[in-house]
């Protein structure tokens, strides 16, 4: 059965400037996705969002300081918190939302799930939620063929896990020892539905892996420095040719799974303790201070770079053109 | 008459058949206590309990499969859902070879009264994977009955008769079409599959069109009847099976046919219906036939874009008045 990882992390063992890193890209991550909300308010974004506030830790930890623009992540669909944290810069992540040639897309429109950047590793996701898992074994089976040492890591929600896709890809990579971080983004809920009402678990989602022969645990996925960790021991194992690990981390959505929901499948006193006790910003910001390593009001000035920082992207997006219809006809062949 | 919405009428289709028949059962994705992300299936879960009306996990091809393997014991009657008709790619093997040929495979020894629902079209930015509308695939692949419903009235008599039917039924509802209203009358009615609907009379010019495009094809013909041309506007209803005779009478009396669907115009339905016409009526034709579908390119996901793919009132009028030329 999946084993919690725990593990003794002190922020001591780390440079201010990793520290701060992790700090702000998880701000980055939680004001882009205010914003976009904004930008949907006022009407000038459309289509689903599901928000990725609340979850900020698991992707910046996993991403920052692990990976290289040559590694390759597979996003899954909420939020854009994993593109960010892999550094696609936020004016074509916005510009994929509003449909300007500024987007990774040049004016088709991404959403959520289509923008790419290839050039920083990030091959794409799918409208159907899960079809990055079996992408992701072709990924890493690459690197095999190529004699590199890039690590492929998939993210995708504990709904998208009961897709029968994730078998086959456990079984691939299991089989061929590929170099996969599979990280399971489990925040309880497939849109209406409770892990619980939808998976056959011992325990853990993680407790699949098990029967592929493939390493797992379960870790605290608000926890930024310990989803740093575990993802840095897996990418190492990966990158020595020990094969895949499967974690399983652990979180919560703010919002409804999409932008209107009524979000009232949830009960209200669990998701406002997960809002108050378990933020992974608000808690990494009070241990920073506590240990010493910034003070309020260093990360006020961090903030206030946040804000500019996205202003200029969200700006240099609309201003922008549109594509011309014609767009619509270019890029289906090489 | 009363007007409902096309989500109401559906949802009375079946509230009426679950109570009818105990056998129903009902599943898919937060289908139960959410009612389903269209809200179709709002108060089922409560009314017929979670046995006959149960949440899946997120497996569409296990979805298909179960309902195939319940219908195979001659005890089930399934009405699965898949959230956006687009997934049916993920459970292709189940529905195209299946659900469609079960049957057949075993020398007809069992029945397969699935009605699967598909909820398909362009509504508002949902991109390439969640707005295309894939009925035409299934007219290649036997067994299969293709239903595909334009007002709340057709809605609910086609998925009463898809229900009670002993052979597989794929069900395409246009998202936009949900929140349409029209007139459905209180008193129970079925409607029989293979029989097109003319949806308006005219001399002139033959409009075949289906779902959201019945109702943008009626646009036009108001317009162009003003010009003082009569359209006659066809809703074939079910593509399989697909009646040819309402058709080709009607193309024989106005000598062109203009065919619209929002399903990209290469192997659409179109490509089908008018092979057959010309199979049917060659020499009755004063024009050539004449296809609108969407572009034979993925659907973009920006808003702005989207208005490029779906056939418009312009398109139409256009293209008749054209066919008026001969
Ligand atoms: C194959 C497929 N089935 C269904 C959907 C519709 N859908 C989109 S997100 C979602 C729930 C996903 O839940 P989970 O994977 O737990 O991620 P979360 O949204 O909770 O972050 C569903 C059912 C889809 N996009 N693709």
């Amino acid at each position: 059965m999946a084993e919690t990882y725990v593990k003794e992390v002190e922020t001591k063992s780390y440079t201010k400037e990793v520290l701060v890193d992790f700090y702000k890209t998880m701000a980055k991550i939680r004001k882009f996705d205010e914003n976009l909300i904004k930008l949907m308010a006022e009407g000038k974004v459309s289509g689903f969002y599901h928000s990725g506030i609340g979850s900020e830790g698991l992707s910046a930890g996993s991403i920052r300081q692990n990976l290289r623009d040559e590694d390759y992540i597979y996003y899954n669909h909420r939020g854009c918190n994993q593109k960010i944290a892999k550094g696609v810069p936020l004016s074509k992540i916005y510009g994929d939302f509003l449909g300007t040639i500024e987007g990774t897309t040049r004016g088709l429109g991404a959403g959520i799930v289509h923008s790419a950047d290839p050039s920083r590793g990030v091959l794409g996701q799918a409208g159907t939620i899960g079809s990055q898992l079996g992408l992701s074994v072709g990924t890493a089976y690459t690197s095999k063929l190529t004699g590199s040492d890039q690590v492929t890591v998939v993210y995708f929600g504990d709904g998208a896990a009961s897709r029968e896709m994730l078998h086959g890809s456990l079984n691939w990579a299991g089989l061929y020892k590929l170099p996969i971080i599979y990280i399971c983004e489990n925040n309880e809920y497939a849109i209406s539905c409770h892990v619980s009402e939808t998976h056959s678990v011992k325990e853990n989602i993680a407790d699949w892996a098990d029967g592929y022969g493939i390493p797992n645990c379960v870790v605290d996925g608000n926890d930024v420095l310990l989803m740093h960790e575990v993802v840095k021991e897996a990418v190492e194992r990966a990158k020595r040719g020990e094969g895949p690990t499967f974690i399983e981390a652990q979180t919560f959505r703010h919002r409804g799974h999409f932008e209107g929901d009524p979000y009232d499948y949830v009960d209200v006193e669990i998701l406002q303790n997960w809002k108050d006790t378990k933020d992974p910003i608000t808690n990494f910001a009070a241990k920073l201070m506590l240990d010493k390593v910034v003070t309020e009001e260093d990360l006020e000035k961090i903030n206030k770079e946040i804000d500019v920082e996205i202003a200029e992207a969200i700006q240099k997006a609309e201003a922008a053109p549109l594509p011309n219809p014609e767009r619509i006809y270019e890029g289906l062949f090489a | 008459m009363r007007k409902i919405t096309m989500r109401a009428a559906l949802l009375e289709a079946l509230n009426e058949e679950m109570e009818r028949d105990e056998t129903t059962v009902l599943f898919g994705e937060d289908v139960g206590k959410f009612g389903g992300i269209n809200a179709v299936t709002k108060g089922l879960y409560e009314k017929f309990g979670s046995t006959r009306v149960f949440d899946t996990p997120i497996a569409e091809p296990t979805i298909v499969a179960a309902a195939v393997g319940m219908a195979i014991t001659g005890n089930a009657r399934p009405i699965p859902e898949l959230q956006f008709g687009d997934f049916v790619g993920i459970a292709f093997d189940e529905v195209f070879n299946k659900m469609g040929k079960w049957r057949f495979m075993h020398g007809g020894q069992m029945e397969m009264p699935v009605t699967l629902r598909l909820p398909i079209g362009i509504a508002g930015g949902a991109g390439p994977e969640h707005s295309q509308s894939p009925q035409a695939l299934f007219m290649h692949g036997p067994g299969l009955q293709i239903v595909i419903p334009s007002t709340p009235y057709d809605a609910k008599g086609l998925l009463k008769t898809a229900i009670r039917d002993n052979n597989a039924v794929l069900f395409f509802e246009h998202k936009v079409l949900y929140d349409m209203k029209g007139e459905v009358p209180e008193e129970e009615y079925l409607i029989p599959f293979g029989k097109a609907d003319i949806k308006r009379s005219g001399t002139d010019v033959t409009i075949i069109a289906t779902a959201l495009q019945v109702h943008t094809a009626l646009a036009a013909a108001d317009e162009l009847a003003v010009q003082g041309v009569e359209v006659e506007v066809i809703d074939p209803r079910t593509l399989a099976p697909l009646d040819m005779e309402t058709i080709l009478e009607s193309v024989r009396k106005t000598g062109r046919a203009l065919i619209v669907h929002e399903e990209p115009k290469t192997g659409g339905s179109g490509a089908e219906i008018a092979a057959q016409i010309q199979e049917g009526a060659l020499f009755d034709l004063s024009a050539p036939i004449r296809r609108i579908g969407s572009p034979d390119v993925p659907i973009a996901q920006s808003i702005y874009l989207e208005q490029f793919y779906t056939p418009s009132k312009d398109q139409i009028t256009k293209a008749v008045n054209e066919l008026m030329e001969y």
